[in-house]
């Protein structure tokens, strides 16, 4: 899953950034209003983190541009501001959450994962597709009875297609959602890890789970 | 103090009852002479009739009976009483009723009434009138030489207590009516100044009613009158100045509490990241001395917020010195120059050297420091900072320029203002605090000095500083 931190106070920046990557997510990150107005309206980020005090542009206005050209992110404001008055018109001017600083990271990480399952329309975080079964709290991921042990790349992948089970996802999708602005990976990367996952989770003699659909991508649990 | 009503109520009942005591002297005297007149015609014509009854033959005098039997002699109740006098002074005649009595003899001149007041044997008040007349001459002897000298004088004294009880009677009226409109004019006073001074409970009750966290409030009251329309006038613009000071003060407070927050955000975030899996030693240390700067920051902070705290209190003391600004200058400048080097800004300090401030050494230079600070902070690469100065009378002013400002005039006005920073330069958040300038103007003040703000060219920042001059005498 793919974020965009925007945050001007260096330190937090930093640790937010190592703490979201770390936690398996594809992160973004910028100090400067204009800039985090222009990755996000380049990138379709699952999550946007979204300080209000910044230099060159200030949180709230990137806000209403971006739901002004109908940008379906989520976004969470990160500020310091505690009012009221400051929360109900960040949430009003189209936020979904808002988070006070100074903020427990586990918080962050239990909200931030809340938006994605609400942006996948995926209320248990608990999925299971066909004997498979993942648990998007603990990013932990079983087949039948055995646990299936995937490196944190091969889990958000997985996790991906399995928010949108069902659907064909393109390469690109993948590529916009999973790696980074600045990542050197190429797109045949996402056909490598596909090849790692299904290595990984098909069983000889059971129904595959992770179909490739000729020139248009993948689908998981897909009814052949 | 005491208070309006009772003042009031004391003064609306003085002034009624000296007009009442004024006024009733003037009707009792008024009517006591009408009535005391009355009496007095009335005794004076009683005197005329028993005068013109006195007739002289020779040396008798003769009073015709039927005077003598005259009603007013013979009443019991309010008796009269008549004694004749020849001018001799021996008594003519006398009212029987008299028995071995005498009155009083008086007389004025020649046949004029004179009256008197006097106590009668039995105590009761009487009024008597004398009257000098010459007696009507027995027509048989017309010698008017003789009547002239035969001049006689005639009192007549009458009992006058129906007067008195009239006059006490008019008396205790006068007294019952005074003490009645007293007693009434006390209560309508009561009511009325209560009412009149309803205004001012009816303020009084919405001042009450302001609760010192909602200063907004204002005293509203619609139909104030003219007299308390000023008092309430003032009071809202205290409330407002009060209002002012309070959301400034809050706004501060709040402001420092969203300072700290950033920082402390900062460092809970980065020892959570630290420990939310094993890390080696070297990550561990680059943790903590990422902590250990953002404490450093706060620390800034917090010696400014302090500083800032006392010298809003007045609590900062100061030794004044003579200090030679161009070498106070010099040292200043040297934490910076690496930096300015580094970015190839190029410092000029033009002050020449028999400049000379009187000041504290510790304080200016704190300012001096803050000043060249933000100065490197933000020229622009390859930029101007200078520093000059030149006497005036009493005074030094000293300007500290720099290029490269994108602020506007506005925001140049504002650079004084706690926590404020042109948002657009800030490069690096929580290292500057937005405190530097807003210290460095209490400072000044403080110090009997003056700074302003002002953009010179599209690009130059100049602070202006005046310092007290050598010669300026020193108050603490």
């Amino acid at each position: 899953m793919r974020l965009l931190v925007i945050e001007d106070y260096r330190p937090l920046r930093q640790s937010l950034t190592k703490g979201l990557r770390e936690a398996g997510f594809a992160v973004d990150i910028t100090g400067n209003g204009q800039e985090g107005l222009w990755y996000a309206m380049g990138n379709e980020y699952d999550v946007i983190i979204l300080d209000l005090m910044l230099p060159g542009m200030d949180g709230l206005s990137i806000l209403r541009k971006l739901r002004a050209k109908d940008r379906q992110s989520h976004v969470l404001i990160l500020t310091a501001k505690d009012t009221l008055e400051d929360r109900i018109k960040g949430l009003d001017l189209g936020a979904d959450d808002y988070l006070v600083k100074p903020f427990a990271f586990k918080e962050l990480l239990a909200r931030v994962r809340a938006l994605l399952r609400r942006g996948y329309r995926q209320k248990n975080p608990h999925i299971k597709i066909k004997g498979l079964r993942i648990d998007l709290t603990r990013q932990r991921v079983w087949r039948g009875r055995d646990e299936i042990s995937l490196t944190p790349r091969e889990y958000v992948l997985l996790e991906y297609l399995a928010m949108r089970a069902g659907q064909t996802v393109s390469r690109a999708d993948i590529w916009e959602h999973v790696y980074e602005f600045n990542s050197s990976a190429s797109s045949n990367v996402v056909d490598v890890y596909i090849g790692y996952l299904r290595k990984k989770l098909e069983r000889p003699g059971k129904p595959s789970l992770i179909r490739t659909v000729r020139g248009r991508g993948y689908t998981l649990g897909a009814q052949p | 103090m005491r208070s309006l009503r009772t003042r009031l109520i004391i003064g609306i009942i003085g002034a009624m009852l000296l007009l009442l005591t004024v006024f009733s002297l003037i009707v009792y005297s008024v009517i006591r002479r009408a009535l005391v007149n009355q009496f007095d015609q009335s005794l004076a014509s009683t005197a005329r009739i028993l005068a013109a009854s006195v007739e002289m033959d020779g040396d008798e005098i003769d009073l015709e009976l039927d005077v003598q039997q005259m009603p007013e002699f013979q009443r019991p109740d309010r008796p009269s009483y008549y004694q004749l006098w020849r001018h001799d002074g021996t008594v003519a005649a006398k009212s029987p009723s008299l028995g071995k009595d005498d009155i009083l003899r008086f007389e004025g001149p020649f046949s004029t009434p004179v009256f008197r007041a006097f106590q009668m044997r039995n105590s009761r008040p009487g009024r008597a009138v004398g009257f000098k007349f010459s007696p009507r001459a027995d027509s048989r002897d017309s010698n008017r030489q003789t009547a002239i000298q035969q001049a006689l004088t005639l009192v007549v004294a009458r009992d006058a207590g129906g007067l008195h009880r009239q006059l006490s009677f008019l008396q205790s009226l006068l007294l019952v009516a005074s003490g009645v409109t007293i007693a009434l004019s006390v209560l309508i006073a009561a009511f009325v100044v209560r009412q009149g001074l309803r205004p001012l409970d009816s303020i009084a009750a919405e001042i009450a009613a302001i609760k010192e966290d909602d200063l907004a409030v204002r005293v509203a009251t619609a139909s104030v009158p003219l007299e308390i329309a000023p008092i309430k006038d003032r009071l809202n613009e205290l409330l407002s100045r009060l209002e002012d000071a309070f959301k400034r003060e809050r706004r501060f407070t709040a402001d420092v509490a969203h300072e700290l927050r950033t920082p402390l955000a900062g460092i809970r975030s980065t020892i959570e990241v630290a420990l939310s899996r094993g890390r080696d030693t070297a990550e561990y240390q680059t943790v903590l001395s990422e902590c250990l700067a953002i404490v450093e920051n706060m620390q800034i902070m917090m010696n400014n917020l302090l500083m800032i705290a006392r010298l809003d209190a007045c609590q900062v003391t100061f030794r004044h010195e003579q200090i030679n600004l161009l070498e106070q200058v010099d040292s200043c400048w040297g934490p910076f120059s690496e930096k300015a080097i580094g970015r190839e800004i190029a410092f000029a300090n033009r002050v020449p050297n028999d400049v000379t401030v009187n000041s504290d050494r510790d304080n200016l230079s704190m300012v001096l420091s803050n000043l060249l600070n933000n100065a490197v902070e933000y020229t622009n690469d390859a930029g101007q900072i200078w520093v000059a100065a030149q006497n005036t009378d009493e005074s030094v002013e000293v300007t500290v320029g720099n290029t490269g400002c994108r602020l506007t005039n506005e925001q140049a006005a504002q650079v004084f203002d706690c926590f404020w920073r042109g948002d657009s330069s800030r490069k690096d958040a929580g290292v500057h605090s937005g405190l530097g300038l807003a210290l460095v103007k209490r400072i000044i003040t403080a110090l009997n000095g003056a700074v302003t703000a002002q953009i010179d060219q599209p690009d130059t920042f100049k602070i202006n500083l005046t310092l007290p001059g050598p010669h300026a005498a020193t108050s603490d």
